[in-house]
């Protein structure tokens, strides 16, 4: 097992849709870090990754109202960011000094900013407190900088009703989704068989390790792109085809994962791949929808890997915190298992602590029980190379598989080029 | 009396230097206040509007990264990043979006914000109210408006679609405008059009009220129709603020940022994005800041050029 990764959730964003989300940066003052003293009794601003529901935002709130009342004097700000701005909100952030005490960071984005030296870090925990795969992909130059929160993968979700309408079983694999598709197509009364973004990496990326490939390679401290290959090619084509053969909604080569989720809630979708989050928020939204919802393991493909991709959260307290003795004490706190399940159960999520995962009762739940099979026996991370995290955030596969899409690129050229792409940044 | 010749030599000879002395004296005493006045404003326009100036500049022909930013630790690389941005396809096709978009916005803007001053100068019935709800649109902040036209767009549930296939034109039943450059650019069109054109109107209406109306009455008499008469009679006239108005549209359509940032996000391969957002993106999204203050910077070459044309006019102006 590498480092484990990251950012799953786009999907908490919910129907977020523009954010100015003022960092209210101006606390951050001269003041020196006070980590020695141990004192709890600062103020500490939080960046915590918007959930896109009041019910979750009242559970961070809580903590922070909690937190307080155990220690007097101290004084937590809760702000909301949404995924999709996040990351150009922290490099600004870190650009600009003006910085949070405690944020929520992308698993994959861990490594990038704390290469720049953004991070405190942090002391070693027993081994055994934490999901060891969520540690490793916070790890750089032997030094842990994030403490795991959360982790998820994810599975497909279905509209049971339609499914047995178009008569199809749940597919298990490409040849049967796309089968599964153009019979809910032809059959299905009008809805979309899939949501196959244009804007959403973590559809398309795990479609290579299901071909059997690999995004890339580690070749001693560097990385080396390793999707142009006819397993990286195959992926490319497949997830592709759906656009063109329309399958999916002509606009989702627009689309964000907020986009899809919205549009199976509204009943234009039949066939999602979503994580927990999701299915909860999805849920949550439209309650008459659950019924008729079902879940299963991503399809396999001609490997006979169902390989998704592990993302997740950690809790990173940032070096120019002014309270470094307040911040770590949150952080803590949020942690312990019964604060830590109160979000997670809501959410979707497994918990990132082996106390956490063994409070929760996921496998127990037929429903959930994918998904948490999903990530704990089908998936993988992507690189863990601080240089990652600006490949996501520039989006630099998005505007090749949108050419892809619309026929603009062959899936060879797709391949070659993203991982001309890739190697330019790795070696960056 | 002998002693007189002598004073008035002695006068001749100081005569030339002491009006000038005074008058650097009294040039300096007539300056120091208001310099002194100026002083606060000019340190904060230098700060605000000069630091960012240069330092942008100074990034621009720098290669530097997030960690060089924090400590300014970044490496001289000369031209090379003005040459990316004229090599690079995304960067080249960037800058001719912003001008052949930024163009056809002012064009749009300028003939409906004509046609809309005409109607308002006509005394018509419910004209005041009409008046006011032409200035609506200016009052909505520009990334909120991205978000609602994005939404009156939509490919299900926009009334721009609902609307078309009722009126028969069944092609946009979930017509994905976003999906492609061209209709992306229909969408965002309508948009800033949308936007701008209340200054516009308002504008040119508060020019058309000051026209002799003896002129037109005279071109009315003479035989000229309603078309020769706007032709060749109000728009001569109108010329000043008309090109004033062309200046302005132009340099704030030019850097059009929140539009296309909410509207053209999810266009294959950011084809529609302009100079303005790419300069952004490069920076904070991909972490080049020195390629994104090259953007920049030619964007800011672009739009001086505009403004010192502005600036002669006013000056033109002044002096007529």
């Amino acid at each position: 097992m590498k480092g484990m990764r990251w950012l799953a959730a786009g999907a908490l964003v919910g129907a977020l849709a523009v954010a100015g989300c003022g960092g209210d940066d101006g606390d951050n003052g001269s003041a020196a870090n006070t980590g020695g003293d141990g004192a709890i009794s600062g103020s500490i601003t939080t960046w915590i990754m918007d959930p896109g529901s009041p019910k979750l935002q009242e559970v961070f709130n809580q903590y922070a109202k909690d937190f307080e009342a155990e220690h007097a004097g101290s004084d937590v700000k809760i702000e909301f960011v949404p995924w999709a701005q996040a990351h150009d909100k922290f490099t600004t952030a870190i650009a600009g000094g003006k910085v949070p005490d405690v944020a929520e960071m992308g698993t994959t984005w861990t490594p990038e900013f704390a290469d720049q030296g953004a991070f405190e870090p942090v002391p070693a925990a027993a081994a055994g407190d934490y999901v060891s795969s969520l540690v490793d992909a916070a790890t750089l130059d032997g030094e842990v900088w994030g403490k795991p929160w959360y982790a998820g993968a994810r599975a497909l979700v279905y509209r049971k009703d339609v499914l047995k309408k178009a008569g199809v079983e749940p597919p298990k694999t490409w040849d049967e989704l796309k089968a599964a598709a153009t019979a809910i197509k032809e059959k299905g009364g009008g809805i979309y068989p899939v949501a196959f973004n244009g804007l959403t990496e973590h559809y398309y990326l795990p479609a290579i390790w299901q071909a059997g490939g690999e995004i890339a390679t580690q070749d001693g401290a560097s990385w080396k792109a390793a999707l142009n290959s006819p397993e990286g090619t195959q992926a490319i084509d497949f997830y592709t085809s759906f656009y063109k053969e329309d399958l999916t909604p002509k606009a989702s080569i627009g689309w964000e994962e907020p986009d899809a989720q919205e549009a199976f809630i509204n009943g234009d979708v039949a066939m999602l791949i979503a994580g927990g989050w999701t299915y909860n928020s999805i849920i949550q939204t439209k309650p008459e929808l659950e019924k008729n919802i079902g879940t299963a393991l991503a399809p396999a493909g001609p490997s006979g890997k169902d390989t998704a991709f592990a993302g997740g959260s950690h809790l990173v307290v940032f070096k120019e915190s002014k309270d470094v003795a307040t911040a770590n004490a949150f952080v803590d706190f949020m942690l312990e298992p019964e604060n830590l399940n109160k979000f997670t159960s809501e959410i979707g999520f497994l918990p990132g602590t082996t106390a956490g995962i063994e409070a929760s009762g996921y496998l127990d739940d037929p429903v959930r029980k994918p998904f948490a099979e999903q990530l704990l026996d089908h998936s993988a991370v992507y690189p863990p190379s601080p240089r990652w995290g600006a490949l996501e955030g520039a989006n630099i596969f998005d505007g090749v598989i949108q050419n892809v899409m619309k026929g603009k690129e062959s899936p060879e050229e797709a391949a070659k080029s993203l991982a001309e792409q890739m190697d330019q940044e790795f070696a960056g | 009396m002998s002693h007189a010749p002598a004073t008035i030599s002695a006068e001749r000879r100081r005569a030339p230097r002491r009006p000038d002395l005074a008058g650097v004296r009294r040039a300096v005493a007539r300056l120091t206040l208001p310099v002194l006045l100026l002083l606060p404003a000019l340190i904060i326009i230098g700060g605000l509007v000069g630091y960012p100036l240069v330092k942008t500049i100074w990034l621009s022909f720098t290669e530097t990264r997030l960690g060089d930013l924090v400590d300014g630790s970044g490496e001289w690389v000369g031209l090379a990043n003005y040459k990316e941005v004229f090599t690079d396809e995304h960067l080249r096709t960037s800058l001719i979006n912003t001008v052949v978009f930024g163009t056809a916005c002012v064009i749009g803007t300028m003939v409906f914000g004509f046609a809309v001053a005409l109607l308002l100068n006509e005394r018509l019935r419910g004209n005041l109210l009409f008046g006011l709800a032409v200035l609506l649109p200016w009052a909505v902040p520009a990334l909120a408006a991205s978000a609602i036209w994005r939404w009156l767009f939509d490919d299900r549930y926009g009334f721009v679609n609902w609307a078309l296939v009722n009126l028969g034109f069944s092609h946009f039943q979930d017509y994905a405008w976003f999906a492609d450059r061209n209709s992306a650019y229909v969408a965002i069109f309508v948009t800033v059009v949308w936007q701008s054109f209340p200054f516009v109107a308002l504008s040119l209406l508060a020019g058309l009220q000051t026209l002799p109306r003896e002129t037109l009455h005279a071109a009315a008499v003479d035989g000229a129709s309603a078309w020769q008469r706007f032709r060749l009679v109000t728009l001569p006239l109108l010329r000043p603020i008309v090109a004033v108005l062309v200046v302005f549209s132009t340099i704030w359509d030019f850097k059009i940022f929140d539009q296309i940032y909410v509207m053209a996000q999810g266009v294959p391969d950011r084809a529609a994005d302009t100079a303005a957002v790419t300069a952004y993106r490069e920076s904070f999204a991909l972490g080049h800041y020195g390629v994104g203050s090259a953007v920049a910077v030619v964007l800011f070459v672009v739009l001086l050029a505009f403004s010192i044309v502005y600036v002669r006019m006013i000056g033109k102006e002044a002096q007529a």
